[in-house]
């Protein structure tokens, strides 16, 4: 609680005060946000025992070895490749079954909705590290353990809500009349859905669809629980393995690993940026 | 709601007997999927609890057996504490930094979009893929933080080495990854406050603590408690991170009960034990969503509605 004061300092202070304020803060949310990201990729031009002195934060000389050591490493394309259809299966087929499900809630009254409701949201509460034990006993019953399949089916299982609740939403925020004009045009529920809601709700369709992009590619505990073979690595799996694999530490080969894992989902992410940012902002995203 | 009434009439396209169903028809696959597979892993993990298992994972049952046995282990009561100051440090140091980028981000004028779009950019990257950064910026030899040091001639430090130092890098990973998200929330809320509100505060003398301690938080209580569920969300369920980053070490310094877990499952193949351990993660971490949501979701609600 300030008190007025007169003196030149004070009303200095006063003036500037909360300004330095938010660009001391911005400064370091900035700082904080991109050093870690920064830091790799530097790291990951450098020469391996350049990086061991710590001696200076830019390369001497820009490597790009690092980078070609990793593209040929001998399962990279077949981590890559599985990254790549498990991500794209998983967020294609929660987002169909929860466009489904969300519209059916947005704009049904019946018996229970709420309860469904309420089912769909339990799932996002359970921590799913904490399911890695009984999935890798239940799935070892079933002999999928080292599936695409156990995978396909975790990771959907685990995206569908969240994919589900923040399409409800987008689905319920647009006016019933739009719909019903088209109903009395002679459209029925797939036109409706097809041609009005899913272009009016589209924001939100493109959010829930990063959304579990995000998640699949960058999931690991279920991965990890449920594959063990090294033919069936994910891209995080992977690069989490190569802290055992190495003997002798190539900083700049895990740095490069890293930024090629991060990369892809980043692009992804700057593309589709806009569009993210004002859904959380908007509070249409909640966990 | 005593009958299945359709908000918008189908067009006549024959299929009227099968109109009550539609709604059902369009929830449940994604519902029964869901529950399938989670439900499925919570009641046999809720079982397997209650079991013995074999190195061939043949089961016995015990009955409370493995309950009473992890409780009674020191490592898992070292291993419970740890997590718990883990997650009130990292609650209490993530909401701030939360609630410090938001007001920031909702003050700034000038490139707004891009630190807006950069402030959630750490919320992309994976957790594996933050520890492995994390180390590089603290490892001894080769990391940021000791080459700064060794530029202003400052001797390194064995940031990852000592225990007490992990378990607080362990922290910050941890809401580099979690922060940026809560703090969108939290814009979200600041962003629906009347500007007239701070006006008239300002008229009437109030200083930026009062605003903020009178006004905006009060305000924004409902977002605030969707933000406290996603960051005790992630701390309690912490695992890629630490294990990545620490692997538990120093000294068991970063030993959660999430890495504890799968230690005692899958390295010591002590199944039966390690889903007692999923259990405590799962009744903790609904616990403590049941009592944000009732503070901040319900009792907000309440208050509206006494309000009216």
């Amino acid at each position: 609680m300030r008190v007025q004061e007169s003196g030149p300092m004070a009303l200095l202070f006063q003036r500037l005060g909360p300004k330095v304020l938010i660009w001391f803060t911005l400064t370091f949310l900035v700082i904080w946000t991109a050093t870690p990201i920064i830091w790799a990729i530097l790291s990951s031009f450098k020469d391996p025992l350049e990086i061991y002195e710590s001696k200076s934060l830019l390369p001497e000389v820009w490597r790009l070895d690092a980078y070609r050591k990793v593209l040929s490493m001998p399962g990279f394309s077949t981590w890559l490749m599985n990254s790549v259809i498990v991500t794209v299966v998983a967020t294609i087929v929660p987002l169909i079954l929860a466009i489904l499900a969300a519209y059916g809630f947005a704009r049904y009254a019946f018996k229970f909705r709420h309860v469904l409701l309420l089912l769909y949201l339990i799932p996002r509460i359970i921590p799913r590290v904490s399911l890695i034990v009984p999935l890798n006993d239940l799935m070892s019953d079933l002999g999928l353990i080292n599936t695409y399949s156990v995978l396909f089916i975790t990771y959907i299982a685990s995206a569908v809500p969240l994919a589900t609740w923040i399409l409800v939403g987008f689905f319920g925020s647009i006016p019933k009349e739009i719909e019903e004009s088209a109903t009395l045009d002679g459209a029925n529920m797939w036109n409706r859905l097809r041609h009005v809601m899913l272009p009016m709700a589209w924001p939100g369709v493109v959010t829930a669809a990063v959304l579990c992009l995000r998640e699949a590619w960058n999931e690991f505990s279920f991965v990890l629980a449920l594959v063990n073979q090294t033919d069936m690595r994910t891209l995080p799996y992977q690069l989490y393995m190569l802290k055992d694999s190495m003997g002798i530490q190539d900083y700049a080969v895990y740095n490069a690993f890293t930024i090629l894992t991060v990369l892809p989902l980043l692009l992804v992410y700057l593309l589709l940026e806009r569009k993210v940012v004002d859904s959380i902002v908007s509070g249409a995203v909640k966990s | 709601m005593s009958h299945t009434t359709p908000m918008v009439e189908d067009g006549p396209t024959g299929a009227d007997r099968l109109k009550p169903f539609v709604p059902y028809l369009l929830v449940l696959p994604g519902l029964l999927f869901v529950m399938g597979v989670l439900g499925y892993a919570v009641v046999g993990g809720i079982i397997l609890s209650l079991n013995e298992t074999d190195m061939f994972m043949n089961k016995t049952f015990v009955g409370l057996k493995n309950y009473i046995d992890v409780f009674a282990d020191p490592r898992f009561q070292a291993a419970m504490l740890r997590t718990l100051s883990f997650v009130v440090i990292s609650i209490v140091l993530g909401i701030f930094m939360s609630m410090s980028f938001a007001l920031v981000l909702y003050k700034v004028v000038r490139g707004r979009r891009f630190f807006r779009g950069l402030s959630l950019v750490p919320y992309f990257v994976s957790g594996i893929a933050t520890a492995v950064m994390f180390r590089f910026i603290f490892t001894t030899s080769g990391g940021f933080v000791n080459t700064v040091l060794a530029q202003l001639g400052l001797p390194a430090q064995s940031w990852l080495g000592d225990p007490t130092l992990a378990f607080v890098v362990a922290i910050m990973a941890n809401c580099w990854f979690m922060v940026p998200f809560a703090s969108l929330i939290l814009l979200g809320g600041i962003q629906t406050i009347d500007k007239d509100l701070y006006d008239a505060a300002a008229i009437d003398g109030a200083n930026p603590i009062q605003i903020f301690f009178r006004i905006t938080l009060p305000l924004i209580k409902p977002m605030l408690g969707v933000s406290l569920i996603w960051v005790s969300y992630i701390s309690f369920s912490t695992f890629d991170i630490v294990l990545a980053l620490t692997s538990g070490g120093p000294l068991k310094a970063t030993e959660l009960v999430s890495i504890y877990m799968y230690e005692l499952a899958f390295r010591q193949l002590n199944f039966g034990q390690g889903a007692v351990l999923m259990v405590v993660l799962l009744v903790f971490n609904t616990v403590l969503s049941l009592i944000y949501i009732k503070i901040f979701v319900m009792g907000d609600r309440r208050h509206s509605e006494a309000g009216k």
